[in-house]
């Protein structure tokens, strides 16, 4: 092999700090997430379509409606929250971060509220459909939870941006997280609330 | 200067030579080692299930084993095998390799890898609580529903099979993001995608094939737990549940799964069977091209598991074509070792005996299943030892053949020391005469009728004979597996291997065997895709800029091109990974007994310990 061979780039850019690692693995974490809630939902679908008539009583859904009102607008607040760390100011992006925390807490509360109005009719040992449902909400206030713990965890770090403390960029990384269970809440709305009230 | 910058690394990359180093550390080398180690160790473990499996049937009607002994003992052989032996050797390999292949100092997330590490322990030590409870799982390694629910199956013994795999499923997928991010953003500049080595694309294959099937295991997992210990019904028939969501579930999962414990395999040999032809593979793009299709279209052929169910003659036509599609892609990664080996000047080694034998086995295994994906043959075999047959030609056909050659082929690597190509050569031939003794007279015994997964059988239906040999030939396999053991013990005193004993084109041969604790002096940069066969100097770089000898860091390259673009801050050893894992163990342990509080508590643990771990390091100077 006589062939002269073209050296590739090699100059290393020794000032430029990679942080984007914590956010890609955030990102594969999401992804396989939310094929997590594909598969519920497509397990409800599947029991649904053997089922004589599925769900056998549509879920009232004005509480998930005001659910959805808290998250849509947590999510709003938060990225708002991020902007502002965006150009440089840290202090508004902690009160976002903390005003999306309390926004979340209300979200459980009026699950609870929820959840205790409807364990009355129907209950996750009911039946396969009661099963399904307690599934697919329940799983996702653990991984509101989860979301929740995220944010108070990065109200306590030095730095909420990863500018001074490489590699990674805490707010950020939680946001992402944020947003897709808020955005899962989304789709529980649409899919397992209002379909079945829509539909009959 | 080399030297100055060997010194300096060594300082920043050594760990302590303490108890607490060793717990502590974060190399990709030791934990690959680890995991080689550990995964090896299921291999004994389940191994020695099945000489117990293969001794009870070696005649009829004998009582070697309980039939209550037998299932848990078939059970765990399976189990073992699939989950904790053939993806985590896999794992073991890709760990200890894939940083040196690419030319980095580490993993991209070397806390996660050590994670990784400790839940894959974990989770297998979890397991092997039950037998020794007596409540080992009984109910075959895909766990059918009703046969695995709480009513016919009481006991622990399917709990332990569900929460083991959940915990194990956490690891897998941490390892899995862990693999994606090192192989798409830390290759050594010049090393662009059409430049990767073909064990990259399996690996890379594999990890988004994780990714995306095993939250299907997960869900069908926690269903599987909710119904047997909290009374849901999402398996019962009698209040609207369904059994035949759990196979749904299962096999979405599954048959992707059969790929992420082969594809890996394949690339190796397509990585040293060259080595050995002494030429460059034939057909490389194609190679990579049928290594990504074969991922993708895995996923759409999960119903051949599931013929005899009576689902849509649709569907099953569907299932039945895509299985036979895969094929096509498997065929193509033959023909080109095959052109390969035609076209170059091959040396038989013992690592190139191990390829060939791993062809010629999967080209039968290949085969088998063809005929097995097609619709009435399948209903006249499922469930009978012909499909036994199949799964251990293309399981250990394709998985511990090219495990066996990878270990003769990178063990000088990681050792440092040649293994006895002679013993080598032994070790090869009884494998292969005992490995067909064992499963190739099951194909007939499966055709005779032969059900899997009985206990015994009466005299006089004309198994015994198939049966004895099948027994004989598993102590003739265990006696070459145990050749290869010594081999490995006895190279402690084997010839030094030097930096590149092979000759071999790829970048891991060019760091020292074994290699130092930081990997290669300069970060390497590659101009083709053998960068050892050609004339570019990997470690042209008069200006010492790819030392990076200032700080604890590795290079960032681009996705597609491999071009420098920021240099990563590498984190510090810790132990906060290990008391993560450990914390999970305690989670498990209680959701088993189901003692809530003490799950919850350790919950809170396992937070802090996650709290800890990713505390910011002290601010420091990286630039």
């Amino acid at each position: 092999m006589s062939v002269a061979l073209a050296a590739p780039p090699t100059l290393v850019p020794h000032a430029v700090i990679e942080r984007r690692r914590g956010t890609h693995a955030m990102l594969l974490f999401i992804l396989t997430e939310a094929v997590l809630f594909l598969m519920l939902f497509v397990a409800y679908y599947y029991l649904g379509h053997s089922a004589p008539v599925w769900p056998p009583e549509p879920p009232p859904f004005t509480l998930a409606l005001v659910m959805l009102a808290l998250l849509v607008a947590s999510s709003v607040v938060l990225h708002w929250g991020e902007r502002q760390v965006d150009s440089g100011r840290q202090g508004r992006g902690r009160a976002a971060t903390a005003a999306t925390i309390l926004l979340g807490v209300a979200f459980l509360a009026v699950q609870t509220l929820e959840y205790h109005r409807h364990l009355q009719r129907l209950q996750p040992t009911s039946d396969a459909y009661g099963s399904i449902f307690y599934a697919i909400t329940g799983l996702h206030a653990a991984h509101l939870v989860l979301g929740l713990l995220m944010l108070a965890y990065v109200l306590l770090l030095p730095d909420i941006n990863g500018d001074r403390r490489p590699p990674h960029r805490p707010l950020h990384n939680a946001s992402l997280y944020w947003h897709f269970v808020d955005f899962v809440w989304v789709v529980i709305v649409c899919l397992i609330y209002l379909a079945p009230n829509v539909t009959r | 200067m080399l030297n100055e910058t060997a010194t300096r690394l060594c300082a920043l990359w050594d760990r302590p030579h303490t108890l607490h180093g060793w717990l502590a550390t974060v190399d990709h080398k030791e934990i690959g080692k680890r995991y080689l180690v550990t995964a090896f160790a299921f291999l004994v473990v389940g191994g020695v299930e099945a000489i117990l499996i293969r001794t009870q049937l070696a005649r009829s009607n004998q009582a070697v084993l309980s039939p209550e002994a037998y299932d848990q003992i078939f059970t765990m052989h399976g189990v073992t095998m699939i989950f904790w032996y053939a993806s985590p050797i896999l794992s073991g390999f890709a760990n200890y390799l894939i940083p040196l292949m690419i030319g980095a100092r580490d993993m991209a997330l070397p806390r996660l890898n050590a994670f990784t590490y400790w839940t894959f322990l974990f989770s297998g030590a979890f397991l092997y609580v039950s037998p020794f409870l007596g409540q080992a799982p009984h109910g075959g390694w895909f766990a059918y529903v009703p046969y695995t629910n709480a009513v016919y199956s009481p006991g622990l013994n399917m709990d332990f099979y569900a929460l083991a795999l959940l915990f194990l499923t956490v690891s897998t997928t941490a390892g899995a993001i862990n693999f994606i991010i090192t192989i798409l953003r830390m290759r050594a500049p010049g090393m662009a995608i059409s430049r990767m080595p073909l064990f990259l694309y399996s690996t890379l294959t594999v990890s988004w094939s994780i990714v995306f099937s095993l939250p299907a295991l997960t869900a069908a997992l926690a269903m599987l737990e909710l119904d047997r210990q909290w009374g849901t019904h999402f398996f019962d028939v009698h209040h609207g549940g369904s059994v035949l969501l759990w196979q749904q579930l299962f096999w979405f999962f599954g048959h992707p799964w059969v790929y992420i414990i082969f594809l890996p395999a394949t690339g190796m040999i397509s990585m040293l069977l060259p080595v050995f032809a002494r030429r460059p593979i034939v057909g490389y793009a194609y190679v990579a091209l049928s290594t990504v299709l074969t991922g993708l279209v895995g996923f759409g052929v999960w119903v051949h598991h599931m013929f005899a169910t009576g689902e849509p003659q649709m569907a099953m036509s569907f299932f039945s074509a895509a299985s036979m599609t895969i094929s096509i892609f498997s065929a193509v990664q033959v023909l080109a070792w095959v052109g390969t080996l035609a076209s170059g000047t091959p040396v038989l080694t013992t690592a190139m005996l191990f390829a060939l034998g791993f062809i010629a086995l999967f080209v039968i295994g290949g085969l088998n299943g063809i005929v097995t994906a097609v619709i009435p043959f399948d209903w006249q075999l499922t469930d009978t030892y012909f499909v036994v047959a199949h799964l251990h030609y293309v399981l250990v056909g394709a998985n511990v053949f090219p495990v066996f050659a990878a270990f003769y082929y990178w063990l000088p690597k990681i050792t440092g020391r040649m293994l006895d190509e002679r013993l080598g050569k032994w070790s090869f031939w009884v494998m292969f005469v005992g490995f067909n003794l064992t499963f190739f007279p099951m194909h007939i015994a499966g055709l005779l009728g032969m059900p899997r997964r009985v206990y015994t059988y009466p005299a006089g239906l004309g198994w015994g004979g198939w049966n004895l040999t099948a027994t004989i030939g598993t102590y003739v396999l265990t006696g070459g597996i145990l050749l290869s053991l010594i081999n490995v013990l006895r190279s402690r005193h084997g010839a030094p291997a030097g930096r590149n004993p092979w000759n071999a084109d790829s970048l891991e041969w060019d760091t020292e065997s074994p290699p130092a604790v930081y990997g290669s002096e300069l970060i390497p940069a590659v101009a083709t895709r053998h960068p050892l066969w050609d004339e570019f100097d990997e470690h042209d770089d008069p200006t010492h800029d790819r030392a990076l000898d200032h700080a604890r860091v590795t290079l960032m390259t681009s996705v597609l091109d491999a071009e420098p673009v920021a240099v990563a801050k590498m984190p510090d050893d810790t132990a906060t990974p290990l008391y993560l894992g450990l914390a999970l163990s305690a989670v498990f342990a209680a959701l088993l007994v189901k003692a809530m509080w003490i799950a919850l508590g350790a919950a809170a643990i396992a937070l802090l310990a996650a709290a800890a771990w990713l505390w910011p390091e002290p601010e420091r100077d990286v630039v």
